[in-house]
């Protein structure tokens, strides 16, 4: 029982298109922004004050930006500060796994407590997740 | 305005990678869902989710909240809770570990295309869920068992 008709490709391509088009909407503009940052030298501001906590996971300062971009913004917008700084893979690691647990935070508590779940406790439980496997990540990884 | 292209041309650069993998995946996805596999898919992943509580018609909130995001997954829970089909503290185990695991294929994809590994990506989110879910499960008190205790 399996078919494959061409309404299905065409809703699969537009949806997937729509996400293309969503992405490009937060990718695009962030990594520019980064690029302002950078050049500007508020990212130094912001690295140098963030590092000692990024230490705790194994990571630079920089990678604040990335974090902070992804619990309040979303994933795209971290995904768009990644392709603006130079992180090196094992960074990009850690903050891309940290942020699996804890993201879009503004968009996504609301969500979880309209399905039943309170908010706050919610949020603690992603929270310590995401610091968890960013600690334990931290030393474990070469 | 070096700075300024610098930024926009990395940035379509990358949308440009992710596209190319997430178009022809969401082909994937609506087929797999049009031929009903979703459902057949949810009798396997009900078997872990007996360990926490879950029924099958419990799971299947969370298979859809895996497969295609958190606002899906949560819109069958409210509804499931609705129709009676899930109890309070279903709800509240499955919003649990749907709230740490899902859009699993996307998330994955989005950052394994900007170098990080797909199974430190994927593993660790699945088992914190099971495992802060479980707890969940253990601790939660079913408000309607404590009014059959007062009935016995």
């Amino acid at each position: 029982m399996f078919e494959v008709t061409g309404k299905m490709i065409q809703r699969g391509a537009k949806a997937g298109l729509e996400t293309t088009w969503e992405l490009a909407k937060v990718v695009v503009p962030t990594a520019v922004v980064v690029a302002v940052f950078r050049a500007s030298g508020l990212l130094d501001t912001i690295t140098a004050w963030s590092a000692p906590y990024m230490k705790w996971f194994g990571l630079s300062g920089e990678a604040a930006v990335v974090l902070f971009s992804g619990l309040f913004v979303n994933l795209y917008a971290a995904a768009g500060s990644i392709m603006a700084l130079t992180l090196s893979v094992r960074e990009i690691t850690i903050c891309a796994v940290m942020l699996m647990f804890c993201h879009s935070l503004l968009v996504e508590l609301p969500i979880s407590k309209k399905a039943g779940s309170p908010l706050s406790y919610i949020f603690l439980v992603r929270l310590a997740c995401s610091v968890a496997v960013g600690l334990v990540l931290g030393v474990v990884l070469p | 305005m070096n700075v300024l292209w610098e930024g926009l041309i990395q940035g379509l650069k990358g949308v440009w990678n992710i596209a190319l993998i997430v178009v022809p995946l969401m082909i994937v996805l609506e087929i797999v869902q049009s031929n009903g596999w979703l459902r057949k898919l949810n009798r396997y992943f009900a078997k872990p989710f007996a360990g926490i509580g879950v029924s099958e018609e419990g799971a299947f909130p969370v298979v859809v909240a895996m497969v295609f995001g958190l606002t899906y997954g949560s819109g069958l829970i409210i509804n499931h809770v609705r129709t009676g089909r899930v109890t309070a503290k279903e709800a509240k185990v499955i919003g649990t570990f749907m709230a740490i695991s899902h859009a699993l294929i996307e998330d994955t994809i989005l950052f394994s295309v900007l170098g990080a590994s797909p199974l430190l990506l994927l593993l660790p989110r699945l088992l914190l869920a099971y495992v802060v879910a479980f707890f969940v499960n253990r601790w939660t008190v079913e408000p309607s068992a404590k009014g059959n205790n007062l009935n016995a």
